[in-house]
């Protein structure tokens, strides 16, 4: 499909991507700055599997910001169904419709016609997205897809190809500008292979502890560096540790803030306790850290 | 097809992709027309003198899980270590990131990969610790063995009873004095006892879903050393759905059952549903047969999305109808290896022997392992 809009994405080389993310406080390494580039020049979604937490929903939101146009977001969960994502019919003011047509000859005739258009539609975020007018393509954001079902996976490949949906009562919309579409997933289940064959790939690993402190001290600019290099050190020794759901780059950051709003000034086994619930978010896993080898982990 | 391409080194570098997709292939990354175009799209979009550019560009296009992104570095890795820096009407074979170190484009990504562990071991080292996942080598004769004595340790078990054995560990002194009564109660010689073998009856349930396939030819080779040897074992293969494929390993070689299981399984390569298959076993096979002879052997890396009270549920029914389940994992033995799918955390307190069959040292571990199921 032609895109007709003349909107040129900013993302001329490589070495333009990672500056322009970095301006906009997210460190990307070369595979994410590549594989957002190639989506963009080559119009593909990018899905971008990977642990909780580690940048995979910020990327789209970042990219939105780059490009100052919306972000479209769909959170997925099991059940979701094509109608909650596509559009609904607003169906008390098609009554409201029909109740003022009876009162008019020429209205009834119309009826059928006019109940059935674009006014009565709720637009959701899938149509917003295809009937987006601006010059600018929108993000769409399809976060933990692999909390939806199969069935709405395989909906899904006819916007993903051909940016296009159908509505039986009006026709097909076809995106004027196609969105960015990112797709994201924590891979609880394997994606299916039509899905993903339509897609740019690419694993998003937690950061390294150089690329971690980085992170830190863009999101927590008061923080010392000694004490972000501990953070990073501790994060790194968590997330080797059997946990039922391991830190992300999210909790490395919140953390960073409460030993800053504490006061720390570097980390102990006690303090490390005190704070485990912002790290950790289940008591089986804080209750493993409790009795681990504390001074070990901070070392 | 990009300008770049067009130019005096376009058909060098074609030729140079298209025998990266080869390798690809060979490795078990599927790639298809579609992706094939979308590579050479991208290209236009890169600057194809660095080597990483380039990696990344295939890599994005042509793998579709984690595992695959990691075999498919391997395999770009070993494509440039076997071709000769005097190759040099490439623009790749010339520049700096093919004369340079070749793990700086991994490193870069952050690839603290499992698959590439091979990489810092010493040559005599490598074909015991590559990954299986790269072995289609059917004719490799350490690893038939392994899984000859894999499946004769599968197949037998020790009895309670004992018998008389000139190589018993154990003295019976009833035997040993009838024996002594022709010689005047002198005692010549002792009598001792080994333990008796039992024949093991085998089911065993394989994972062919999408996150397997880079273990398809490993799988493959033990579903067959398993079948020829042990003709009274069932094998049965599962994704979404379960198909038994027993009568299907009859073929001399990995590449001809391959060829007869690609045509009968339709779900190969699918997603995993590890609670249904379960189910469907304990409502159909495992009613079969005596439950003090059989043997579970699953063989998965647990990566499924199921319901985990199902799971459960099916594993409590499961152990009623075996003696021993045995799961092997392709993905555990590697270094960096946890147990981390929800699956395989719930399905661990109901496992008997959990092994790893990561690479050929991890086999002979597993081997080790079969020995202590009772």
């Amino acid at each position: 499909m032609e895109n007709i809009s003349a909107w040129k994405h900013p993302f001329a080389q490589i070495s333009d991507t990672t500056r322009i993310f970095d301006q906009n406080n997210y460190i990307a390494d070369k595979a994410i700055s590549l594989t957002t580039k190639l989506a963009l020049d080559l119009q593909k979604p990018i899905l971008l599997e990977g642990e909780a937490g580690v940048g995979k929903t910020q990327l789209a939101k970042t990219l939105a910001t780059i490009i100052d146009s919306p972000l479209i977001r769909l959170q997925c969960y099991e059940g979701l169904d094509a109608s909650s994502t596509l559009y609904e019919w607003n169906y008390a003011r098609q009554i409201l419709e029909i109740r003022l047509a009876e009162s008019s000859e020429d209205k009834r005739k119309n009826l059928e016609k006019s109940i059935f258009g674009e006014d009565f539609l709720f637009a959701r975020p899938l149509l917003q997205a295809i009937r987006h007018s601006g010059e600018k393509p929108p993000v769409l954001l399809i976060d933990e897809i692999d909390r939806a079902d199969e069935e709405f996976e395989a909906f899904l490949l006819e916007l993903l190809s051909d940016f296009q949906i159908t509505i039986p009562e009006i026709g097909t919309f076809t995106a004027r500008v196609p969105p960015i579409v990112v797709l994201t997933s924590n891979r609880t289940r394997e994606l299916n292979d039509a899905l993903k064959r339509r897609c740019l790939y690419l694993w998003v690993d937690y950061p390294s502890p150089e690329k971690e402190k980085e992170i830190i001290l863009r999101h927590v600019p008061l923080i010392e560096s000694q004490l972000a290099t501990s953070v990073t050190l501790v994060m790194e020794n968590l997330r080797k540790m059997d946990f039922l759901k391991k830190p992300g780059v999210a909790e490395a950051i919140d953390w960073s803030k409460a030993l800053l709003g504490l006061e720390q000034e570097e980390i102990t086994p006690e303090i490390l306790v005190e704070t485990s619930g912002v790290l950790l978010k289940y008591k089986d896993d804080i209750d493993r850290l409790k009795s681990a080898d504390l001074e070990q982990v901070i070392k | 097809m990009s300008v770049a391409l067009l130019n005096k080194n376009s058909h060098s570098l074609a030729n140079h992709t298209f025998a990266i997709f080869d390798k690809a292939r060979d490795a078990g990354i599927q790639i298809s027309p579609s992706r094939t175009i979308d590579v050479f799209k991208s290209l236009s979009s890169i600057d194809i003198s660095d080597r990483t550019q380039f990696q990344i560009a295939l890599r994005v296009n042509l793998v579709s899980s984690k595992e695959h992104e990691v075999l498919f570095d391997r395999v770009f890795y070993n494509y440039w270590s076997n071709i000769p820096e005097s190759d040099g009407d490439y623009i790749l074979a010339n520049s700096e990131m093919i004369r340079g170190d070749l793990d700086v484009g991994l490193s870069n990504e952050g690839h603290r990969d499992m698959l590439s562990e091979s990489d810092s071991f010493a040559d005599n080292e490598v074909s015991r610790k590559s990954n299986l996942g790269f072995r289609w080598d059917d004719q490799s004769a350490a690893l038939q063995r392994l899984i000859r004595t894999i499946t004769r340790k599968l197949a037998t078990r020790p009895s309670r009873r004992r018998k008389i054995s000139g190589r018993g560990d154990r003295i019976d002194v009833r035997h040993s004095v009838r024996k002594s009564i022709p010689f005047g109660m002198e005692l010549l010689k002792l009598s001792t006892t080994e333990p008796k073998v039992r024949k093991t009856r085998i089911i065993m349930l394989c994972d062919v879903s999408g996150s397997m396939d880079v273990f398809n030819p490993f799988l493959l080779q033990l579903m067959l050393g398993v079948q020829k040897l042990l003709k009274n074992s069932r094998t049965m293969v599962f994704s979404t759905k379960i198909s038994e494929i027993t009568g299907l390993l009859k073929g001399q070689s990995v590449l001809d059952v391959l060829n007869e299981v690609a045509k009968a399984v339709r779900h190969w390569s699918g997603g995993t549903n590890i609670a249904e298959a379960i189910a469907q076993l304990n409502r159909g096979l495992l009613l079969e047969g005596s439950a003090k002879s059989t043997v579970l052997v699953i063989v998965s890396d647990g990566y499924d999305n199921g319901d985990i009270e199902r799971i459960v549920k099916e594993l409590t029914i499961t152990k009623r109808h075996i003696r021993s389940l045995v799961w092997i994992n392709p993905m555990y033995g590697a270094s960096s290896f946890e147990v981390r799918s929800k699956t395989m955390k719930a399905a661990m307190p109901f496992i008997d022997e959990f092994l790893p069959a990561y690479n050929t040292e991890s086999l002979e571990k597993l081997v080790a392992g079969l020995n202590r199921i009772k």
